[in-house]
């Protein structure tokens, strides 16, 4: 039961999960949780093919390395949603049509 | 066994929670949501022996992007957050329709009927080896690792946590009226 496939599955599952989310929401910030789903997708599958297939753990730095950049990315993106959201007064993401106001 | 029964609750945890983000109605929730769900991927981490990258998800994504999470989603409320559903599914305005959803899951199903044969089929080309169930620690290894092999990527990454550090807070900063 605990083999690749399994967790390939699972990852795969996620993925689409975020990418339903990121497709279908309207509002900025849910479309960020999207974004945090898929990267967490693409980790465990780093982590798994560390234990199943090579059997080192350069899957390891991957995985910890996506974590940091998805620090940074939430950091700066909620930080321009905040100031969306003082020029715009909405969080809809159809309003988002300009460079600068 | 135990191993395995760790393994079963974090699935559930994962996919479960992960769905709910999807289709609940409140972004608030499905905030609440992201959290059970990074946590059972933490789960997952610790079945694959990864014990260093388990807690460094635990103490990044669930003690800290999701409280940022939460930040943004109380310091941008406004008026969609209060509104109510007036639509289909019963979403609130700014949360998508059932159109927004018909297209996400047919762009979902698509992808996931196109990778589950090849998905199904992995043990042909990675034959699953044997692994016994003793888990050794690999937090020396990943020290050692950091500062020999990947070094210029680890000295990269704080720059880059630096730009973001500087970036956000110049573009958060109070606007000038």
């Amino acid at each position: 039961m605990m083999s690749l496939t399994s967790y390939l599955l699972i990852s795969l599952v996620l993925f689409i999960v975020g990418l339903v989310v990121m497709i279908s929401r309207k509002n900025i910030v849910a479309i960020l949780l999207g974004i945090e789903l898929i990267l967490n997708a693409a980790s465990l599958n780093f982590v798994a093919y560390s234990r199943y297939v090579t059997n080192n753990l350069d899957g390891h730095i991957f995985s910890l390395f996506i974590i940091v950049v998805a620090a940074a990315e939430a950091a700066v993106g909620l930080a321009i949603v905040i100031r969306f959201f003082q020029i715009k007064e909405t969080i809809h993401i159809d309003e988002a049509t300009q460079l600068r106001n | 066994m135990f191993v395995q029964i760790l393994f079963i609750l974090s699935a559930l945890l994962t996919v479960g929670c992960a769905i709910a983000v999807a289709v609940t109605k409140n972004i608030m929730h499905s905030c609440i949501f992201l959290l059970g769900s990074l946590i059972g991927i933490a789960g997952l981490y610790a079945t694959l022996g990864a014990d260093f990258v388990a807690v460094t998800q635990i103490m990044v994504y669930v003690g800290g992007i999701v409280i940022l999470m939460l930040f943004a989603v109380m310091l941008t409320g406004g008026k969609d957050f209060a509104s109510r559903a007036q639509n289909l599914l019963g979403l609130a305005p700014s949360m998508g329709n059932k159109w927004t959803y018909a297209a996400g899951l047919f762009v979902g199903l698509v992808f996931f009927l196109t990778n589950l044969k090849l998905i199904l089929n992995i043990s042909e080309f990675f034959p699953d080896k044997k692994f016994g169930n003793e888990f050794p620690s690999t937090v020396t290894q990943i020290g050692h690792l950091l500062v020999k092999d990947h070094v210029l990527a680890f000295e990269l990454s704080s720059v880059l946590l630096l730009g973001a550090l500087v970036g956000a807070a110049i573009i958060a900063r109070p606007r000038k009226q």
